[in-house]
């Protein structure tokens, strides 16, 4: 029984998708309308929309800074929170404690009890209207330190001990030795960060005022509130902006689902 | 300066190289972390017994935040739509994801196919999320359609102050449901075989096997994902953001939410970390939980 159920558990749950696709797909000057009525013209207008889109002068520049964004953050993270997480996990130095300490607090912190003086400390900063101050309040994670940190435990001691002992320096063997082993870790990390970066709405929202900075989500939400948008276009850009993470995530579904039940599977 | 290197350092030697490169990888992090966790934390717990609004400088008020928060029926409606939200969002959202789960944990390559398909809602951005629910709480839109063959009236989904909520619980159930399934069929996977086997020999049945068998051992995963649903939920303010604003009438103003129009559409920081403060009292009772969780998986 279940050979049909779940298949069609999974279908009604695309349902949704396929409004997207049908929404985006309608040709212009279809008729939709403010209360999502379809109706009028005929035709498969998709590559016409999605090619309309990027002629608009707004979207490719919104498009670009969250390609900007997410992965900039996502590779500061895989640095800073990787370096850390190693150093966590293999080697003795002054103030490890405090960092795990600070690591494991802030993993039990949120986000929304600190926006207000972060916004405080980036406004301070002068940094209101920039990349930077999108960019480094995010660019580490304390998830991503614990990650790598577990990760690099279960690391072979025998390899960085042969390296030791025919005279490597500590920091060569983090990079040439610990570093490729840490590469599962490592991406889903990048993974991870990238698919959370290019959801972010709040953090840009906040601190960008001027449209020229604007990531994907706060410009579509821009556009959401004023009246009488183009639900056709408007839908064509929610689907193109949900077709990256999609892909990335069937591409890199092995780490994905690593980096999701860390902590929650008994290994 | 070292000048030569011996084969294998002295342990006065290994130590301090230690020292000298693991102080360098982990130095950025301790900075990042003491200047945007530890100071805006700390800074948090000082402005909540202030009053600041950006502009001039902090203003001690002592407990008045506090006592105006007890007084302030805004508050309590977020608090109490906050802890509806959650429960609703998350108590079916698991029990929905767990029965989805035991059938699709089973091997095979269609059950492959349907744990890719059922991760795109999750993976979706929120915003996009948001234009298609929209379109499908339209007046005109599917959901009304739906209704419509059962001969049911229109409802307004989005602007009536009984259904708005509901119309959001069905949007992130929606959302998070292959989330919880990922988790859950990654547990289920890696349970032991050989006890459904003797189970099996003793003549216990699918359905006893699942309440003997299957619950207990995957109660570690099922506390995870409660947590993370919990936790999560708890914070959540964006879905209400992009598709109500809130309203109608504050039908969807949770607390985080009701926060965030404090600090910067009134720009009452000193209010809004009062708010925070009391919100991550909330948050540290389910994680203390987690915490205690995660590291029981170390021991065992």
């Amino acid at each position: 029984m279940t050979r049909v159920v779940l298949p069609l558990v999974v279908a009604i749950m695309l349902l949704p998708i396929g409004v997207m696709v049908v929404v985006a797909s309608a040709p212009a000057g279809s008729g939709l309308d403010g209360a999502g009525g379809l109706g009028g013209g005929s035709g498969f207008g998709l590559f016409a929309n999605i090619a309309e889109m990027f002629a608009s002068g707004d979207f490719p520049v919104y498009f670009r800074n969250s390609l900007i964004l997410s992965s900039g953050i996502a590779v500061l993270d895989v640095i800073f929170a990787g370096a850390a997480g190693y150093a966590l996990a293999r080697l003795r130095f002054p103030g490890s404690r405090a960092l795990f300490v600070l690591v494991v607090g802030t993993l039990a912190l949120s986000p929304t009890v600190v926006m207000v003086p972060v916004y405080v400390i980036v406004h301070q900063l002068g940094w209101i209207d920039t990349f930077q101050g999108m960019i480094v309040p995010s660019m580490m994670s304390a998830f991503g330190v614990f990650l790598v940190r577990q990760f690099a435990l279960g690391l072979p001691e025998e390899l960085l001990l042969a390296a030791r002992i025919d005279g490597a320096g500590e920091f060569r063997i983090f990079a040439t030795i610990a570093l490729p082993l840490l590469r599962p870790a490592l991406l889903t990390l990048f993974l991870l960060q990238f698919l959370a970066q290019w959801d972010n709405l709040l953090w840009p929202l906040l601190v960008a005022n001027d449209p020229a900075l604007w990531p994907l989500p706060v410009g579509i939400s821009q556009l959401q509130t004023q009246i009488g948008y183009d639900i056709r276009l408007m839908t064509t850009a929610a689907l193109v902006t949900a077709v990256p993470p999609i892909v990335l995530m069937f591409l890199l579904q092995r780490y994905y689902v690593a980096g999701l039940t860390l902590g929650g599977v008994k290994k | 300066m070292r000048l030569a290197r011996p084969a294998v350092m002295s342990g006065g030697g290994q130590r301090r190289a230690e020292e000298r490169v693991g102080g360098m990888l982990a130095l950025p992090a301790m900075l990042f972390f003491g200047v945007f966790w530890l100071l805006p934390f700390l800074s948090a717990c000082y402005l909540s017994f202030t009053r600041y609004d950006l502009a001039g400088t902090p203003e001690w008020v002592g407990l008045e935040n506090y006592r105006r928060m007890l007084e302030d029926p805004g508050f309590w409606n977020s608090a109490q739509v906050t802890a509806l939200y959650t429960a609703a969002s998350v108590l079916p959202a698991i029990v929905l994801a767990l029965a989805i789960a035991v059938p699709l944990a089973r091997p095979g390559r269609l059950n492959g196919v349907l744990r890719g398909l059922i991760m795109i809602p999750a993976v979706m951005p929120l915003v996009a999320t948001s234009v298609v629910w929209r379109i499908i709480y339209a007046d005109g839109g599917p959901a009304n359609t739906v209704l419509g063959l059962a001969g049911l009236g229109p409802v307004s989904w989005l602007t009536d102050e009984r259904v708005a909520m509901w119309a959001l619980v069905v949007m992130v159930t929606w959302k998070h449901l292959g989330l919880f399934v990922i988790i859950l069929t990654a547990g289920l996977q890696g349970l032991p075989r050989d006890v459904y086997e003797a189970a099996s020999l003793d003549g216990a049945g699918p359905v006893r096997a699942f309440f003997s068998i299957t619950l207990p051992l995957l109660r570690r995963t099922l506390l995870f994902v409660l947590v993370i649903a919990v936790v999560g939920s708890m914070q959540a303010f964006i879905p209400a953001f992009l598709l109500t604003g809130g309203g109608p009438a504050g039908a969807t103003e949770v607390l985080p939410y009701y926060m965030w129009s404090t600090a910067f559409s009134f720009e009452r920081m000193g209010y809004a970390s009062a708010m925070a403060m009391v919100l991550l009292a909330g948050l540290i009772v389910l994680s203390l939980v987690q915490f205690r969780f995660l590291r029981g998986g170390a021991d065992d």
